[in-house]
């Protein structure tokens, strides 16, 4: 080996960014190119000092945007080897058409993605827009909610993009500072472990076999094309969740951790929840359980898998519940939000009747205190007691200013 | 290092196994597969080949067919350099890693685009490429307009061509502006090899391939290929028009060496008028109305000065 | 290739050339490799065609020009010789011909549905008046 293994303590304070690029380099990945953006940046930055310190071995490339960051992984892993990077908002928009490109052409590809908001106005600060603009781009979409889940999430990612059965891209998302750059202990694993879980890569359809050329990219019209969005949707929506599952459970077996699709929290006896992604599910948790000592029977749902959906297991998780609260931190621009709307996909011919609303929070970092969730739940609480909506099904909260709420 | 593929003549050259296929979609006459297969049969070294979006792309990997013998990728439009260059940094940590299928080969990583992909749209792309030293080349299919989506103008459209978002008009003699030096740009990259060459000259062309194959660091390439369609010439005329590209001074053919060392590669034994090479394209028919034919004259007076100040360059070896 | 339903193909709308492994494919020509059903090479266009080539091996002097200037892979020369014209790639172009150096010319262009041996028999005499 032309490389160094690290050795970690059991448990390492870590933040989010930092949690990745240990991921990465225990992932032992061959081909990074990668572009800086805030507030992802400090992962690449690691990764190249593991690099300078001889830690690892692969190459690591430092590309002009993002655009080419993307484009030069997809021309990596057609070649046949391990690839990953890392991006946030405009980085991420720019990359959005190589994102499509690199599923279609069924990629394995990690991308690391600290959620920050989108332009115009320009912000640096997390929210969930960039990781909405993802979710039509056929790549699996996994959701942290703190530094640990970034760093067991990227082993999962490997898993289960690179199986001969998947070969789609996966992103790790992480809520822009408030995951990325905040420190918590993270438990590791070591370098072998982490390596072991993953396993070598496999090449398949690899360009560098010389003594089988093929071909990547190709043009398909009206006679084509929809055979084969058809069968990389039916992948994504037949083969995905069993492959997380069970990567879910052997990593379970290797540290004693345990994720889900979804993420359910005191919901067996729940009459309100609350839904929603990245740190907002922590803040819940707590707020939730203060809630039980009030007397209010509050969950929380968080959504681990956000592509494909874990549809059924949203419905299993709130078959229980009278009301629910749709969180979504990305600005609907005239609509309903994505988790409004996937809840409402998800429950509708259900038995379930639970009273649906929809909160919009937290856009360009804006925080979601514990106050929010108090309100909230309080709300959702006398929607349980009049039997219907008291409330009109779409609300923001935490924005200055009269109070906005459409629906 | 590779052997050199030994080409000492044409009869020795057409003994060359094509790794390029015929039923593609290209029109009859097209120069792109001239150049192609020219530049493919340079080498017996193994090919990692990328396309970027255009004529060569949409015509050689129409599913579920493919022209390429070789292994090949199309992402975009702009990105053909980059994903080769993707394909080329997989090989060199396969490589270091000691995971090569077949370690003993010396894979030569090509990126071919047209010059809207590579003047235009995939320049920063390529640029980066160049500035970061992968080892490729990346090969323009110069055909100075967007040929695949019906002749819209590109930074490589001449002045005075008729394009259909430059048209000619009662009021407009068609594109304003002269041709991006792209060779100059790229070369300032202090890159290795950068040259142009023609499918007409093809020892020529050969010949810089294989120093472009043979050099450690990026390689960029300019290949004049006269385009039927938009052109507007009849198919079978191809190589006339490449001829008169090139024994006009229009398309000269040179190389810059490590970005400074300028050598001029083809000098025309009996040199044609600028104006006989716009006379066979219908794109510069209008130029010869009574009211255009200054451009003529000006185009003349560009090409010569050009010619003019490659010449200088030569000379003062700088 | 027959339409397939989505459920037929490979993954990611990619394609092989070959079946099966190729070890020297330079070393190689065409009527010895094993194309899969996706090379272009088992396709045709020769539908494209107008006119047509026709080749009159008398006048040739195997210089290859035809060979290096064919766009599409259409001269058909081995060991240095040229042997004819591939019908079911060639599209028309009529570049072999304008190339030829020959007097006669080796190659000339007649209308697609033209008898070769009636053109072949009827083959233009050397033109004195060329160089």
């Amino acid at each position: 080996m032309a490389f160094d293994k690290m050795e970690l303590q059991k448990i390492e304070v870590w933040d989010g960014n930092r949690a990745a690029a240990q991921a990465l380099r225990q992932s032992q990945v061959d081909v990074v190119a990668a572009y800086p953006i805030t507030p992802s940046t400090p992962i690449v930055e690691g990764y190249a000092k593991f690099l300078a310190d001889g830690y690892i071995e692969g190459e690591y490339v430092m590309v002009e945007s993002e655009h080419a960051a993307m484009s030069g992984c997809v021309g990596a892993a057609a070649a046949g080897g391990r690839v990953a990077t890392a991006t946030s908002s405009q980085g991420f928009a720019l990359m959005v058409e190589v994102l499509y490109q690199a599923s279609g052409m069924r990629l394995p590809i990690v991308l690391n993605v600290a959620n920050r908001a989108l332009a115009a106005p320009l912000n640096v600060n997390g929210d969930h827009s960039d990781m909405y603009l993802g979710r039509d781009s056929g790549w699996i979409q996994l959701d942290a909610f703190c530094p640990q889940d970034v760093y067991d999430l990227n082993f999962i990612a490997f898993k289960v993009s690179e199986d001969h059965d998947v070969r789609l891209p996966c992103m790790v998302h992480q809520d822009g500072f408030m995951t990325s750059h905040t420190a918590q202990g993270v438990h590791t694993l070591t370098d072998d472990e982490a390596y072991g879980f993953i396993g070598e890569y496999k090449p398949m359809n690899d360009m560098l076999d010389f003594e089988h050329p093929v071909t990547h990219g190709v043009q398909t019209e009206e006679d084509w094309h929809f055979e084969h969005k058809a069968r990389q949707h039916n992948d994504l929506m037949v083969k995905v969740i069993p492959k997380i599952q069970a990567a879910f459970d052997d990593f379970e077996k290797l540290s004693g951790r345990k994720y889900n699709m979804v993420e359910s929290y005191d919901m067996s006896d729940a009459d309100i929840c609350v839904v929603c992604m990245g740190t907002s599910v922590e803040t819940a948790r707590e707020v939730a359980t203060e809630m039980r000592a009030k007397g209010i029977k509050a969950g929380v749902v968080g959504i681990r898998v956000i592509r494909p959906i874990p549809f059924f297991e949203i419905a299993e998780a709130l078959k229980g519940v009278k009301a629910i609260a749709a969180l979504d931190r990305s600005s609907p621009n005239g609509a309903a939000g994505m988790l409004f709307n996937e809840i409402a996909g998800c429950l509708f011919n259900t038995d379930t009747k639970a009273l649906l609303s929809g909160y919009v929070y937290g856009l360009g970092g804006r925080d979601l205190t514990k106050a929010h969730l108090v309100s909230l739940f309080t709300e959702l609480q006398k929607n349980v007691d009049a039997g219907k909506v008291t409330t009109p099904l779409q609300q923001f909260i935490g924005v200055r200013g009269p109070k906005l709420s459409f629906l | 290092m590779s052997e050199m593929k030994k080409i000492k003549n044409l009869k020795e050259f057409s003994t060359s196994a094509d790794r390029f296929e015929g039923a593609n979609l290209l029109c009859p006459g097209c120069a792109h597969s001239i150049i192609v297969r020219e530049v493919l049969n340079a080498t017996n070294d193994d090919l990692i080949l990328s396309a970027s979006t255009g004529c060569l792309e949409v015509c050689t990997a129409v599913y579920p067919y493919t022209s390429w013998d070789a292994s090949w990728i199309h992402i975009g439009f702009e990105n053909g350099s980059t994903a080769v260059a993707g394909a080329e940094t997989m090989y060199k940590a396969l490589k270091k890693k000691g995971r090569l299928k077949q370690p003993e080969r010396n894979p030569k990583f090509v990126s071919f685009a047209g010059d809207g992909a590579s003047y235009d749209i995939g320049f920063q792309w390529i640029s980066g490429c160049m500035e970061r030293g992968h080892n490729i080349m990346h090969i323009v299919l110069d055909n100075e307009v967007y040929a695949n989506t019906g002749g819209q103008r590109s930074s490589s459209t001449p002045i005075g061509s008729s394009a259909t978002t430059s048209p000619e008009g009662r009021r407009s003699y068609g594109e304003k502006r002269n041709k991006k030096d792209m060779i100059s740009i790229m070369a300032s990259h202090h890159i290795p090899y950068a040259a142009q060459v023609a499918p007409n000259k093809w020892k020529d062309l050969v010949k810089k391939i294989q120093h472009g194959f043979s050099v450690d660091g990026p390689v960029f390439i300019n290949a004049v290929s006269p385009c039927t369609t938009e052109w507007k010439f009849d198919p079978k005329d191809t190589m006339h028009l490449a001829d008169l590209a090139t024994d006009s001074l229009v398309f000269p053919l040179y190389e810059i060496i490590d970005g400074h060392e300028l050598n001029i590669t083809y000098r025309p034994k009996d040199l044609v008028p600028v104006e006989e090479y716009l006379a066979a394209q219908g794109r510069f028919k209008h130029l010869f109305k009574d009211e255009y034919k200054y451009l003529i004259k000006e185009w003349q007076e560009r090409v010569d000065a050009n010619w003019a100040y490659l010449n200088r360059r030569e000379e003062a070896r700088v | 290739m027959a339409n397939k339903g989505w459920d037929e193909f490979e993954i990611g709308a990619m394609l092989r050339t070959f079946n099966g492994k190729i070890d020297d494919i330079v070393g190689t020509h065409q009527e010895n490799r094993a194309y899969s059903e996706n090379s272009s090479f088992v396709a045709s266009v020769a539908d494209w065609r107008i006119n047509k080539p026709v080749f009159n091996k008398d006048f040739c002097i195997d210089c290859q020009f035809c060979w290096v200037y064919c766009p599409d892979v259409s001269i058909i020369s081995r060991d240095k010789k040229m042997i004819g014209v591939d019908m079911d790639h060639c599209k028309g172009c009529g570049v072999c011909v304008e190339v030829c150096p020959t007097n006669p010319k080796s190659l000339l262009m007649f209308p697609e549905k033209a008898d070769e041996e009636t053109e072949l028999a009827a083959w233009p005499a050397k033109n004195e008046e060329k160089k």
